[in-house]
């Protein structure tokens, strides 16, 4: 019983790049590279596992400018059938309510899939709204954060096992159904190079506007988004001592310290 | 109107002056009511008091009529309950249904779920089916005070900013707060409210079936949110077996460890002790901050410690700006210096003690 697979890849600036000018406080992002949400590589590695174990075909879909393409040709390299690039200027600006349109007419007019796999969230938002949205759109059952699905033998089941604060649960769900694969779940497999020569040479990747959508221009983007900035504050600094131990001894700076924090009353030894 | 026309065909035309009220969704599970929650019922206090309307919170459930009168007791003013056979387990789009029928009927003007992991996967669902907005992790709520609108505050990409967040035209505004953002309100049975018992007609097919829960056996550890003293690593660590120092300095000062992003990133400590705006807010004493460069969203989750020290071999980290004490220097020699110390300091007193 094989699976058709959609999976949500998001083209993110790497944070881990990310340097913040110490004089204005705010971030520095030119020169940023950009990738795929390393957590969104977590649950294309889910939708490998099941294609592997079950067939079928895995389709990754992304709402993104132009150059996410080459984060499509990244996760088709580790094997991903297909790629969707919805790209278009009206896009510009969504919030997740926005955002989970646009990707929602993306799987309906894909037409054919049982399960919709997305990260557990973005390292550059982070809100992990996106997924439970996706749902909401096309009326599909959803869960988060899952760590094992295993197709049932009927093939329109998924028994899937996902881990909250303290407990794991088991859920049995009837496809078509929308998961988010909890973090560090797996380690995503490598590119290979003949996949990613197969990108270059079939081009399996299709770029979407909002006329392919049919997508109402007041849905998408700015307009689509009831979320608006609205004004920016700097985060209150919590005033500190700042002292600094001047001296190269470990031993001395560890003395220096501790009888510091003996001195206020805070350790006791 | 011309506002009509630039409607998104999918959202059904509201009318945003009709909504009155701050609601809070109230987690039970386990037969309590989460801590989060009731944090929120403390903020929607505030917020509902300035601008002149009441505090609704939510339950919804299976044999919870028992709980329905604690919100009262932490602020609220009405709660709504469904008691339901139908609600005996949790499915997220069953229960966002449920809140979403109720909110449709009573039009709240803002709608606050706590954080937690089952809150931030209901949460979006709920927002989404009312075609509304909703702001993730929001630290901080305003009132505008010429309009009256509710701005919900987050913090922003990388920087040391705060994004101010407007719902134009759509009501519940919708946020979800991580727990302990908010203090959890006195608990004050002499406070007055009504419980409103609301029944379903048709409830949603969840189409899942739950099967098992399973509790994940956990060490005795002391939760990093309740420590006095917590020591953290970060990706200057360079290492899993770095963190084995800090354990043993967390260990000799009756404290825990935790650790920043990056740190749980590579998978040296897990998530739970991740310290900063997507992990937890910390109130200790002394926090230590070991090879953590002081990103302003790790900054953000020790903004109420006591007193915070860095150790870090870059005099220019940003961590000795948003520190009390600072030791410039290698963590491996450092932090087996500071053992020793401690070491030859208990040693002393335990002597002195002796004659
Ligand atoms: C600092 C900051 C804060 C923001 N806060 C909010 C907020 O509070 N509320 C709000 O409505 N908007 C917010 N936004 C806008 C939001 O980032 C965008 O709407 C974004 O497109 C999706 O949200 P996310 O990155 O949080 O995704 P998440 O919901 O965290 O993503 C979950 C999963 O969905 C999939 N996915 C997400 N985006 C895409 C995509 N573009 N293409 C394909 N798959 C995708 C991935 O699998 C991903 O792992 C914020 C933006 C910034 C920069
Ligand atoms: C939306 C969003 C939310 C986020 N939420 C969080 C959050 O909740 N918590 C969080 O922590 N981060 C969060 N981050 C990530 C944050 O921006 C930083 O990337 C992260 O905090 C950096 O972790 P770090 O300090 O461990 O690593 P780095 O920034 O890489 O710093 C490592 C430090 O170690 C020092 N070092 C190296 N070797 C040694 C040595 N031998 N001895 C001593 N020091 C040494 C270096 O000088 C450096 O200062 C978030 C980011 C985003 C975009």
């Amino acid at each position: 019983m094989p699976l058709d697979i959609i999976v949500g890849i998001k083209w993110v600036p790497n944070t881990t790049a990310v340097n913040i000018d110490p004089k204005t406080g705010t971030l520095i992002r030119e020169g940023i590279p950009s990738v795929v949400n390393p957590h969104d590589l977590t649950a294309v590695e889910m939708a490998l596992k099941l294609k592997d174990k079950y067939g079928g075909s895995v389709t990754a879909i992304s709402m993104a400018p132009p150059s996410a393409l080459a984060g499509l040709e990244h996760v088709i390299g580790m094997g991903v059938d297909r790629g969707i690039l919805a790209s278009d200027r009206a896009f510009a600006g969504a919030d997740t309510l926005a955002t989970s349109y646009v990707l929602a007419k993306v799987i309906e007019k894909i037409g054919r899939f049982d399960l919709v796999i997305m990260g557990h969230e973005t390292i550059d938002s982070s809100t992990a709204h996106i997924g439970a949205q996706v749902a909401s759109w096309l009326n599909l059952p959803y869960v988060y954060y899952v760590v094992d699905a295993v197709l049932e033998d009927d093939g329109n089941t998924l028994e899937v096992t996902r881990i909250l604060e303290n407990a794991y649960e088991k859920y049995r769900i009837r496809l078509p159904a929308v998961i988010s694969i909890a973090m560090h779940t797996f380690n995503p497999r490598r590119v290979r190079l003949s996949e990613k020569l197969r990108a270059k040479m079939e081009k399996p990747i299709e770029i979407w506007s909002i006329k392919d959508l049919e997508i109402d221009p007041n849905c998408a983007g700015l307009r689509g988004s009831p979320t608006v900035v609205s004004g920016i504050d700097f985060v209150p600094k919590v005033p500190r001592k700042n002292e600094v131990f001047q001296g190269s001894d470990p031993k001395e700076a560890a003395r220096w310290l501790l009888s510091k924090l003996i001195e206020e009353g805070l350790l006791d030894l | 109107m011309a506002s009509k026309k630039m409607l998104c065909s999918e959202w059904e035309p509201i009318n945003p002056m009709e909504y009155k009220g701050i609601w809070v969704y109230v987690e039970v599970e386990g037969g309590h009511i989460h801590e989060a929650s009731l944090q929120l019922l403390g903020e929607a206090r505030r917020i509902a008091d300035e601008l002149d309307t009441y505090v609704g919170a939510v339950i919804i459930g299976y044999g919870i009529k028992e709980l329905a009168r604690e919100p009262i007791y932490y602020g609220a003013d009405k709660v709504f309950v469904v008691d339901d056979p139908r609600l005996e387990k949790y499915y997220p789009n069953l229960y966002g249904d449920v809140v979403c029928k109720l909110a449709k009927k009573h039009k709240p003007e803002a709608l606050l779920v706590g954080g937690t992991m089952r809150g931030r996967e209901l949460a979006p669902y709920i927002a989404n089916n009312l075609k509304t907005g909703i702001t993730a992790d929001l630290t901080s709520i305003e009132v505008d005070k010429e309009t009256g609108d509710i701005i919900l505050i987050r913090p922003p990409f990388g920087a040391w900013m705060l994004a101010h967040i407007k719902t134009r035209n759509r009501r519940p505004v919708m946020g979800s707060v991580r727990p302990n953002i908010f203090p959890t309100p006195e608990r004050n049975e002499d406070r007055d409210g009504e419980v409103i018992e609301e029944t379903i007609d048709e409830v949603l097919d969840p189409r899942m079936e739950y099967l098992e829960y399973t509790p994940i056996e956990k060490a005795e550890e002391i939760p990093i949110e309740k420590a006095d003293i917590i020591v953290s690593g970060g990706k200057g660590l360079g290492s899993k077996e770095g963190f084995k120092l800090l354990e043993e300095l967390a260990e000799l000062l009756g404290g825990v460890i935790a650790g920043s992003r990056k740190a749980v990133d590579a998978g040296w400590i897990p998530h739970d002790r991740q310290v900063g705006q997507t992990g937890k807010t910390v109130k200790p004493n002394i926090y230590f901050a070991v090879g953590i460069s002081g990103a302003a969203q790790h900054i953000f989750g020790i903004r109420e410690a006591k007193r915070v020290v860095a150790i870090n071999i870059d005099p220019d980290a940003p961590i000795f700006e948003n520190a009390d004490y600072g030791i410039v220097g290698d963590y491996k020699e450092i932090i087996p210096a500071l053992i020793e110390v401690i070491k030859e300091m208990k040693m002393k007193k335990s002597g002195s003690a002796k004659n």
